[in-house]
């Protein structure tokens, strides 16, 4: 069985998009086309009618304003950031917790760095998303290069960021966002996170087990 | 609930690229990606290098020198800096707990802008361009309406260099005096009786020395503005040297019961006690004659009949304390000799605070006690220099910072407290911008309904912009939030005063960046003063602390800022305490020359010119006395045919005596002498009513670090303590729900019934009641269910109560302090 990553990876890109900061009127009208909309419903994904048919201005600042109030703040707030959830690590419930630490060294062991001008904190959803996005791009490219063995360890990163990390704590960020979220597009975006998330893991560790290890593929 | 397919996600997936390539600039890693083999780069790194870097606290005003250390970017410790001998590297568990303000959960990331209605929670982030603008906008308004007094700066805590960029230089080259500050809400009073009486604010009680510490109101082991030098040296003496230490408080605190006495006293009658002790003192002859006759501006016999009607007998019953043991505990203190009195806001912050401090001062004053080794000293602290120029001319300001006409006979520190009545009432004016930084005026001031009503009027205060780390309840009615930096990540020079007389410089540097987009507003007045066109002559915080490591003498010649940047800390190890400054002698030439006036009333050469008088003859024709700022020339005080540097005044044209007898308050209608004046609402109590009186605890500081898990964790409910005697009166038993009702509202909150209070007393921490600040201090998180994980991070759900709601805004008479101890209730069960 082989991967599909292309399209695996553009979702996670995606999701990062959304979490990263509040949406552009460019990214929205993209969101918008009809194309875009039919995939989505298919996936039972109903974003609302206001979304379709909201004068843009009014909408964008429906969501600005309630980007701002679930992952913002100020005050009381879902906090995007991986660190304020682990219960598992010491310095659980603040910000830029060993978890952040984890998750920076991950992300620069793989070769990537954060950009000069990123002021934000190390762990935020957003990022984690778009590392997945990088790992399962480049796993893209090794496959289509033929580099099976390359192919597989960006598998194992994955796999390991998956599960120690993102499942770790982004499915109680969904959870909190649709109990939380007063706009059907947050909830509905949260939901196809933590789905996706779920299948994620799963898919990812059939295919592992699947594949012998790196090096003795046999396709 | 509605799944979704495999299928249906990798179409989602093909169908986001279009998306991705609009939304492709908003990525956040950059870089190739180089995968090395499995394994290799994903354990942990073990040996992780830690990097220790010297700083300096703020978690109290004490300002420590720590050490933080940081692992991977990331702040794990914090340390005292045993560099520094004013805490021997030790800190208190405020301290360590810094760290928790970094990296609470609910800091505010990024500038903040109101979008709905004033306080109704509603904000969108702008970028910091943008909020400069619109800062800029308003300020540039204003100054070319020629009124930039309209624009108030307040602020809470501002001290050392942040003080200086951001008072001295920036507000000053803007033009506004209108600066608000915080004094009276903590200890305004005692620094105004202690300028009346030996001039310069802040008394170090020398316990290394002493033979004797007695205490009236301060909880000096777990809360004082020098709290870890301070108690560090206190428990010092008791354990090594066996120093004694009787403690007056309402309330058992911790130092009450660490002391060797502890005497429960009825709220705002120490100073009564006092007068008796001088009374003890001056009757029994173990006065010290000589300082009184040659230092202060009493003669013994006068003393002796003022003090006369405040025998022990009447003091017993003002304070409950017996009068045997005051007359035992007069004479063991004045044979004890050097002794030294300390006293903080449970006996300076009621009506009466001001003259009991003078009567305090009085009383170590008698004995001889003042500025010798192990007596009552005068501070010293850092005198950093900087090369850059302050700004002249004059700022216009609004006259709202000192309270109403009548509130207070010296308001030298201001009456912050009275700044929003003054707002609202606006016969004096009002600002068009307020700004308000390290500071919560809702929270912290008495009357807290009020102040939200006024801070949320857009007719009162038409804009309003809060310069804060945290979203906390003055933030929350903003309508722009600037993010600051906290402590732990900005530039300062250090200054706070020494327990060993001797200055330690030392500074504070950033352990970590600024998390999210906040910034150090002494950074930020350096990039408004540019779109102002000021020219400040510095860019950043950085650049004025290193001028001045550069700059400043000793700092200097040790390596300047690359060895403070690395030492955190210098002081001369030769300089020795300076004890009895006031006896220098001065030389002819120090105190002749032409604008040089001698007042013969009271014996002080003054330099006229530094004084607001016109000319010489009307410098000559009012007298120091009553020419406004004249103290700004004080010179020295003639005492017989010599001239002394004196006891240097400050604020008020005091003479450069130690004055127990006081004009300046004679000239308001006060008695001159050390006086007792009961608190008047207590003199008509209901039997029914008590005395509700505040305190702080060791592992909180007033209003800032409940949003530290670490101490929320420990201290995070003030439940109102009462005598058994008292409850049982009542029928409130211990654990009951309880209202407490003063004239301006309730509170309902739970008792703590113990003996450890005087009876009549009730008494609520100030330190809990949050409604904003964070999850910690507020409890407000997204989900209270159990099974979440807010839930978990969290056990504790109680917040306690704030008791400034029953508290009135009301100042003292002669100094302007909050009275936090003295406030009617009653207590009935619920
Ligand atoms: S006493 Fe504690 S909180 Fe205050 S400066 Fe020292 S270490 Fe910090």
């Amino acid at each position: 069985m082989k991967s599909s990553p292309l399209p695996r990876s553009n979702l996670y890109g995606l999701l990062s998009l959304i979490y990263n900061r509040e949406l552009t009127a460019e990214t929205l009208r993209e969101l918008k086309k009809p194309e875009f909309r039919e995939t989505l419903s298919k996936l039972n994904i109903q974003l609302g009618g206001d979304f379709f048919n909201k004068p843009e201005e009014e909408l964008l600042l429906d969501l600005t304003l309630e980007y701002t109030r679930l992952f913002i703040g100020p005050g009381r707030h879902i906090s995007p950031h991986e660190s304020v959830y682990r219960e598992d690590k010491e310095d659980k419930g603040l910000l830029w917790g060993e978890a952040t630490v984890e998750v920076k060294e991950i992300i620069e062991g793989a070769g990537l760095e954060y950009k000069a001008d990123y002021k934000g904190i190390p762990d935020h959803i957003s990022i984690e998303l778009e590392f997945m996005q990088r790992l399962t791009k480049y796993e893209h490219e090794a496959w289509e290069s033929g580099d099976r063995e390359k192919a597989c360890r960006c598998l194992e990163y994955e796999k390991l960021f998956l599960e120690s990390h993102l499942d770790k704590w982004v499915p109680l960020f969904c959870d909190k966002v649709m109990e939380e979220g007063k706009l059907t597009f947050y909830r509905e975006m949260a939901r196809l996170t933590k789905e996706y998330i779920s299948l994620e893991k799963r898919y990812v560790n059939e295919l592992l087990s699947d594949s012998p290890k790196a090096g003795q593929i046999v396709d | 609930m509605r799944k979704i397919s495999r299928r249906g996600f990798l179409k989602l997936g093909a169908a986001s690229a279009a998306v991705l390539t609009v939304g492709s600039k908003f990525t956040n890693l950059a870089g190739a990606m180089e995968l090395k083999k499995v394994g290799q780069d994903f354990s942990p790194i073990t040996n992780r290098e830690r990097k220790a870097i010297p700083s300096a606290c703020w978690q109290c005003v004490s300002r420590d020198g720590i050490i933080g250390y940081v692992e991977a970017g990331r702040l794990v410790k914090i340390e005292g800096n045993p560099k520094l001998p004013r805490t021997n590297g030790k800190v208190c568990a405020r301290g360590q707990a810094g760290v928790n303000q970094v990296y609470d959960p609910d800091r505010v990331l990024y500038p903040m802008k109101r979008v709905g209605k004033r306080g109704e929670g509603k904000w969108k982030r702008i970028s910091w361009n943008e909020a400069l603008n619109e800062v800029t906008a308003k300020l540039r308004e204003l100054r070319d309406n020629g009124h930039p007094e309209e624009f108030m700066f307040h602020y809470g805590r501002m001290k050392a260099s942040s003080g200086k960029i951001i008072k001295s230089h920036f507000l000053a080259a803007y033009g506004t005096g209108t600066i608000g500050n915080h004094t009276t809400i903590c200890e305004g009073g005692k620094w105004v009786a202690q300028e009346l009486t030996w001039g310069k604010h802040y008394d170090i009680n020398d316990v290394t020395h002493t033979n004797f510490i007695l205490n009236f109101g301060c909880n000096l082991f777990e809360a004082h503005t020098s709290h870890v030098p301070f108690a560090q040296r206190a428990i010092k003496a008791k354990a090594e040297r066996g120093v004694k230490l009787v403690t007056f408080d309402v309330r058992l605190s911790n130092t009450a019961a660490k002391s060797d006495e502890w005497f429960p006293i009825k709220p705002g009658t120490d100073g009564a006690v006092v007068l008796a002790m001088a009374n003890v003192v001056m009757s029994e002859g173990l006065f010290d004659k000589d300082f009184i006759e040659t230092w202060t501006n009493v003669t013994v016999g006068q003393l002796t009949s003022h003090l006369k009607k405040y025998t022990p007998e009447w003091a017993e019953g003002v304070s409950g304390v017996e009068a045997e043991k005051i007359r035992s505990l007069a004479v063991e203190y004045a044979q004890a000799k050097p002794g030294t009195i300390v006293s903080y806001r449970g006996a300076v912050a009621n009506y009466t605070g001001v003259e009991t401090e003078r009567s305090i001062k009085m009383l170590d004053a008698i004995l001889g006690n003042i500025d010798v080794k192990g007596g009552t000293c005068k501070a010293v602290g850092a005198k950093w220099k900087n090369s850059f120029k302050k700004p002249k001319g004059h700022a216009k300001k609004l006259n709202i910072l000192n309270g109403f006409k009548g509130d207070a006979a010296y308001p030298n520190h201001h009456i912050s407290h009275r700044v929003l009545k003054m707002i609202k009432d606006g016969r004096n004016g009002r600002p068009q911008m307020y700004m308000v930084y390290c500071y919560n005026p809702v929270y912290v001031n008495g009357e807290v309904q009020e102040n939200i009503s006024i801070l949320k009027d857009e007719k009162l205060i038409p804009y309003y912009v809060n310069v804060n780390p945290f979203y906390d309840e003055s933030g929350s009615l903003a309508d722009l939030i600037l993010p600051d930096a906290t402590y732990l990540e900005r530039w300062d020079w250090e200054d706070m005063v020494s327990y060993d007389q001797i200055p330690e410089y030392y500074i504070r540097q950033p352990l970590v960046k600024p998390l999210g987009e906040a910034r150090n507003f002494a950074d930020v007045v350096c990039e408004i003063a540019k779109r102002l066109d000021i020219n400040l002559g510095f860019n950043s915080a950085e650049e004025f602390v290193k001028d001045a490591c550069e700059h400043t003498p000793g700092v200097k010649e040790a390596g300047g800022f690359e060895f403070m940047k690395r030492e955190g800390a210098w002081y001369d190890k030769k300089a020795e305490p300076l004890y009895k400054s006031y006896t220098k002698k001065l030389n002819p030439g120090d105190y002749t020359g032409k604008d040089i006036l001698f007042d013969k009333e009271t014996g002080v050469y003054w330099n006229w010119k530094k004084s607001k008088a016109k000319n010489r003859e009307e410098a000559l024709k009012k007298g120091y006395t009553d020419t406004k700022n004249a103290y700004k020339g004080y010179v020295g005080q003639k005492i017989g045919e010599e001239v002394f540097l004196g006891f240097k005044p400050d604020k008020v044209n005091k003479s450069g005596k130690f004055e127990i007898y006081s004009k300046l308050l004679e000239k308001k209608k006060f008695n001159p002498l050390p006086t007792y004046m009961p608190v008047p609402e207590h003199q008509k109590m209901k039997s029914d009513e008590l005395i509700l009186t505040t305190y702080k605890v060791n592992v909180q500081s007033h209003s800032r670090t409940q949003n530290c898990k670490w101490l929320t964790e420990i201290y995070h409910e003030n439940p109102a303590w009462i005598n058994p005697e008292t409850a049982a009166a009542r029928g409130i038993e211990d654990g009951d729900r309880i209202r407490v009702r003063s004239h301006l509202g309730k509170i309902l909150t739970r008792a703590r019934v113990t003996e450890g209070i005087k009876p009549g007393v009730v008494a609520i921490s100030n330190h809990c009641g949050h409604w904003e600040y964070g999850r910690y201090a507020s409890g407000k998180i997204v989900n209270r269910k159990a099974t979440d994980v807010d839930a978990s991070l969290k056990w504790w759900w109680r917040k306690g109560e704030h008791p400034n709601y029953l508290i009135a805004n009301s100042p003292d008479p002669i100094g302007g302090q909050l009275r936090f101890m003295d406030t009617v209730v009653t207590v009935e069960r619920v």
